[in-house]
């Protein structure tokens, strides 16, 4: 077999690899914050978190197996250790850009989520009666 | 906190214009509005000094507290769904100085301001 036959090989292992470990450690880390945003509904969580997983190795396998063809002839195994590095950092690079495209996806949810209860963005400048009610702040004092 | 009662100068016309807007937005908190140093803004809050709700926009939660000026007008933005964002953002350290000199200079020009618009308006025709 030549070389670069082997180095597609790798190429192909190594990536497929990765790709699974990153999706895995995603689905795994983001659950907790897809319960939080869904204020602790789990099967839409779960559900959420199983479509961006799909959507993530749609992504990167699209990008692997689009990445595969080297172009050059590789003549010994130091040209096709060469070349599989770069092709691995490629695609370790776009891995590393969809994971913190899917934090900020993540972090973004939350942030909305969250401001449906935000407390009132400044402390008030006193208290009065009000017809009905007893004083009773509930929250920070003047 | 579920209502906020919004005490506001009713003779501005400014003041009707915004109420209309705040009216038609969608809402996280509910807003009731009342006419500043009204018989019905005396028996909702007997304890309150009514002189001071005429110089500046007043709000007042469900549970007595009392945002008098620019945190007013935050807490307006804040009662609502889709800028509730805004009066947080703007209520940050770094800008809540600039907002409340902003939204001082408009309040304190309230009526100026009303006739400014009249004459741009009669100009436009």
């Amino acid at each position: 077999m030549d070389v670069i036959v082997v180095s597609y090989g790798f190429y192909l292992a190594i990536s497929i690899a990765l790709t699974v470990w990153v999706a895995h450690t995603l689905h795994k880390n983001g659950r907790i914050f897809l319960v939080d945003v869904f204020h602790g509904n789990e099967p839409l969580a779960d559900s959420v978190n199983h479509l961006l997983v799909v959507g993530f190795y749609l992504i990167n396998f699209g990008y692997v197996s689009l990445a595969l063809k080297l172009g050059y002839d590789v003549r010994n195994a130091r040209e096709g250790i060469e070349a599989l590095s770069w092709k691995i950092g490629m695609v370790l690079v776009v891995l590393g850009g969809m994971h913190f495209f899917n934090l900020y996806i993540f972090s973004r949810m939350r942030r909305r989520a969250s401001i449906a209860d935000a407390p009132p963005p400044v402390a008030p400048d006193a208290y009065t009666a009000v017809r009905g009610h007893t004083y009773a702040p509930t929250h920070g004092s003047v | 906190m579920r209502q906020l009662t919004v005490l506001y100068d009713a003779s501005c016309g400014l003041c009707k214009r915004a109420q209309g807007w705040l009216m038609s937005k969608p809402k996280h908190v509910e807003l009731i509005f009342v006419a500043a140093t009204s018989d019905e803004a005396r028996r909702r809050f007997p304890q309150l000094n009514h002189d001071l709700t005429l110089t500046d926009l007043t709000v007042i939660g469900d549970d007595g507290a009392v945002y008098f000026g620019p945190k007013a007008w935050l807490m307006c933005l804040w009662a609502l769904r889709e800028y509730r964002e805004w009066s947080l953002r703007l209520s940050s350290p770094a800008l809540l100085p600039t907002a409340k000199r902003v939204i001082s200079t408009i309040s304190q020009n309230r009526y100026q301001l009303e006739g400014l618009g009249r004459v741009a308006l009669r100009e436009a025709r």
